[in-house]
């Protein structure tokens, strides 16, 4: 069955025929990374590699490790990205990007 | 008057009391009105008579001294021992009685010597009412009849009732039976006669219990020699034990229960009966723990643990028995144990059982032998004698010149660790509970492994390799595994990263769940996405140019996860994934396994699949990076469990370096799985070996980086250490280090030098200046 699925897809330049080729695609398992799209890869807040939860996170994750909601990335206006924990915590005191100073505004977040 | 004044003078009184002392004192009847005629004289005498208590008590003491001297007469009469004793004992007896009795009309004699003889004193009420309330206990009168007998007969006869006595007690080691009475009415009489209250066991102590200690020490040091020259030591400890209890039978029995002589005693035997012989026996020691005599090993172990330091040299001698025998064992079956995974953990755990059963057995699991124990096996596990593992000399790497060599083990271990869990001969042919009691054995070694950051590195590439070619034989048991390894111990971070990839495969089957459902047509894709983070970081990506079946469900996935996800990208590790394709030739049709890799090369060839194709055309088509494609193509020429090869290539040559440009491969149309020496029309092939997790030349730097990252741990942990104490010497330091490091590694000395001065030079901290093993954090 997976064959023929996959012959359909190449009908441009094979007439269908799925005997005609010697190896056919039967089933793939592609493996992909993927990682928050950020300009520095450390949380300037917490020092820790944004692509880990921050250190709040990893020390109550010691408690549940499994079905934890993620540690999210967020981006201000100014392109700077932090853990949005740390961030979140950061504007209680003081509004503005810790990289730059600019007012701080949320640009995205990370999902 | 006169004759109240005859009746009040000690002169007058003395002559009609007289007879009824010395009654008492032989213990004969006395009358009532005898006996309250006494109270009576002493009490009038007492008041009336100034120098009446004196006179009283010097005529008494008199009379008691008499006595004495008779009984004396009467006991020295016995020349025999046992008579000798009978006779003392008696008589101690009688006037031991009397010192209970004869005291007592004297009362209102000590109440008078105690005012006149203290009547300066200010405190002489409450002396008075001390000696009140203590009456015969304390009294004078006693102390005089006690005092009396000590220096009359009991000096004079002392040695002859303490040699008797002695003997008989030897009498009885040796033996033969006699009335035990004597020796403890001796003892009694000892004890009684000590008039010192503040030491009331005095004279028991200074005579008997040295005179006991003394015989007995005489008696087994002349024993010892004869048995040991006699029966050699296995036998002389058995006769050493028994005489213990035996001994401690015996003071139970004859020495005085409310001191400590039984502990003294016992003391003195085993001095002289271990304690002097210590080097003889513990010659012994090493041959009955090669020999695995557990039952000998047990009583040497309790004899030797009666006296100090008699246990050390038995540890020295195990933790070296284990240690010997472990290398030993390793060595003999070295050919076997550094291929197969399998038996060299089965072979290690197999010593370790075998260990801690002689520790059980003949140590009783005894804490100092458990450490002894571990000790020893922590060598046999780390040794590298073997096998080891080098770790790259780190040359380039900051601040550090090199490694010793390591054990191969956290290697294998995981290895083994791998094939529980994962789909293989051995584990299907385990049950569940024998793969789990296999895998807290796993834990059990691992436990003594100093390097387990090796361990954890390999640990999570079977790990990956398993999760991404979905095999794993039980996945309920590789969660397990998770939690068992961070209860034993392991580093939270890594920890929380295996259990990171779990949570990531389970995202990513709901993932394909949801693509499938959105695009209806994708059952012949599979995709994981998974967090780089936990899985790959700092895994070297490798380009390929896809066949364009796959490259067109590239753009696909993306745009779906766009959808599903906000500031995240992609990247795609081509050389993990993998999949099924069907090869058809003149012969049949096959399904293969294959890597993504072989997938490229091969789907070279639909296009021209009788063709020659060259190796620069094939690099061409891929763009796989050369050490790539040349282990891509030695795996479709030279697959080990294939008779028939896929690819046929020509010239021949040994290795995949050995490929050369103009190397011609083609398809070999002539392919077909054989079984049982059959060509099979149709059938399965995994072709993807050992999933390669990053290129070649990531695998050196892997090695590499297994110490850069300990380097980075070392000096995290210094500074970790230096911030919390502010100044610490290098002693407690290089501890403190190895307690925070255990779980991932043992730094070696040479490591933490290095870092220190590493630090140091970038200014982190500083020596003392007056003392240069001295740290000082700077901030």
């Amino acid at each position: 069955m997976s064959g023929e699925d996959f012959d359909a897809l190449d009908r441009g330049d094979n007439d269908g025929q799925k005997s005609d080729k010697m190896f056919t695609l039967k089933k793939w398992n592609a493996v992909a990374m993927w990682s928050w799209d950020v300009e520095c890869d450390t949380c300037a807040i917490c020092r820790v590699q944004v692509m880990d939860a921050c250190l709040r996170c990893q020390g109550e994750s010691k408690k549940d490790s499994y079905g934890k909601q993620d540690c999210v990335v967020v981006w201000g206006e100014c392109n700077h990205s932090f853990h949005f924990c740390c961030m979140s915590l950061w504007v209680k005191q003081n509004n503005r990007c810790p990289l730059c100073q600019q007012e701080w505004s949320i640009q995205r977040m990370g999902k | 008057m006169l004759m109240d004044k005859l009746q009040t003078t000690f002169e007058g009184v003395w002559p009609s009391m007289r007879p009824i002392v010395l009654k008492l004192l032989k213990q004969e009847t006395v009358t009532q009105p005898e006996w309250q005629g006494l109270f009576e004289a002493v009490h009038s005498v007492c008041l009336w008579d100034e120098r009446g208590a004196y006179k009283l008590r010097d005529a008494l003491q008199q009379d008691v001294m008499m006595y004495i001297k008779q009984a004396q007469n009467r006991v020295l009469a016995h020349r025999e021992d046992q008579a000798l004793l009978k006779a003392y004992i008696a008589e101690w007896g009688k006037f031991f009685t009397q010192c209970n009795f004869l005291p007592t009309p004297f009362r209102q004699l000590e109440n008078s010597i105690n005012n006149t003889s203290k009547v300066t004193s200010s405190n002489a009420s409450s002396t008075q009412k001390k000696n009140n309330n203590n009456n015969t206990e304390d009294s004078l009168v006693r102390k005089l009849m006690l005092d009396s007998w000590n220096q009359s007969i009991f000096m004079d006869i002392k040695q002859r009732l303490q040699d008797s006595a002695m003997k008989l007690v030897q009498a009885e080691r040796n033996g033969e039976s006699f009335d035990s009475q004597l020796v403890i009415g001796v003892r009694e009489s000892y004890v009684n006669l000590c008039s010192n209250p503040l030491d009331k066991l005095q004279i028991y102590r200074e005579n008997f219990e040295a005179a006991y200690m003394q015989a007995t020490a005489e008696f087994y040091k002349l024993k010892a020699d004869e048995q040991l020259s006699a029966n050699g030591v296995q036998l002389y400890m058995k006769y050493a034990d028994q005489r213990l209890k035996e001994e401690e039978a015996r003071a139970h029995r004859y020495l005085e229960a409310g001191s400590d002589s039984v502990a003294t005693l016992t003391k003195c035997c085993e001095k002289v009966l271990i304690g002097e012989h210590l080097p003889t026996l513990l010659a012994e020691c090493a041959p009955l723990i090669k020999a695995g005599e557990t039952d000998k090993l047990q009583l040497m172990f309790r004899l030797l643990d009666r006296v100090s330091e008699g246990v050390t040299p038995i540890l020295r001698d195990l933790e070296a028995h284990i240690v010997s025998a472990g290398l030993a064992d390793m060595v003999a079956s070295a050919d076997i144990i550094t291929t197969d995974s399998e038996k060299y953990v089965e072979r290690l755990l197999d010593l370790f059982k075998r260990f801690s059963s002689l520790v059980k057995d003949a140590f009783m699991d005894d804490p100092r032998f458990l450490t002894a124990r571990d000790k020893a096996y922590k060598c046999v596990v780390n040794d590298t004698t073997v096998f080891k593992l080098e770790l790259p000399s780190s040359a380039l790497l900051r601040g550090s010149k090199g490694t010793a060599p390591e054990s191969k083990c956290p290697e294998l271990l995981a290895n083994y660790c791998d094939m529980l869990l994962r789909k293989t001969p051995l584990s299907k042919r385990l049950t569940s509970e024998q793969i789990e009691s296999r895998l807290k054995d796993v834990l059990l070694v691992l436990k003594y492994i100093e390097n387990k950051d090796v361990f954890m590195r390999y640990h999570k590439a079977h790990l990956t390799r398993r999760l991404i070619l979905d095999s794993s034989a039980d996945s309920e048991k590789e969660e397990d595994m998770v939690e068992w390894l961070r209860e034993v111990g392991m580093p939270a971070d890594y920890v929380n990263k295996l259990a990171r990839m779990f949570q990531d495969i389970k995202v990513s089957e709901d993932l394909n769940t949801q693509f499938r459902a959105d695009t209806t047509r994708h059952d012949a894709i599979n995709i994981k996405i998974l967090n780089a983070g936990a899985w790959a970081r700092g895994s070297e990506r490798v380009t390929v140019s896809l066949p364009l079946e796959l490259e067109d469900y590239i753009p696909e996935i993306e745009d779906f996860y766009k959808k599903k996800h906000s500031g995240r990208k992609l990247q795609w590790y081509h050389h993990m994934s993998n999949g099924t394709i069907t090869f058809a030739n003149s012969v049949g049709r096959f399904d293969l396994d294959v890597t993504t890799f072989q997938m490229a090369v091969l789907f070279a060839w639909n296009q021209r699949p009788m063709e020659k194709i060259s190796y620069e055309n094939l690099r061409l088509a891929t763009e796989l990076p050369d050490p790539e494609l040349r282990r891509t193509l030695w795996s479709l020429v030279a697959f080990p469990k294939l008779k028939r090869q896929l690819l046929s290539y020509n010239p021949a040559v040994q290795n995949p370096k050995d490929f050369a440009e103009n190397t011609t491969f083609w398809v070999n149309q002539e392919f077909a799985l054989i079984k049982n020496c059959k060509p099979q029309r149709r059938g399965k092939i995994n072709l993807i070996g050992r999933l390669q997790l990053s290129t070649e030349r990531s695998q050196i730097e892997d090695n590499h980086s297994i110490v850069q990252l300990r380097i980075l741990r070392t000096q995290e942990a210094i500074i970790k250490i230096l911030k919390m104490r502010k100044r610490i010497t290098n002693t407690a330091l290089q501890s403190e280090l190895v307690e925070i490091l255990k779980n991932m590694f043992l730094p070696s000395k040479k490591m933490i030098k290095e870092q220190l001065e590493w630090l140091i030079e970038h200014k982190y901290m500083r020596r003392d200046d007056d003392d240069i093993n001295t740290f000082i954090y700077m901030a």
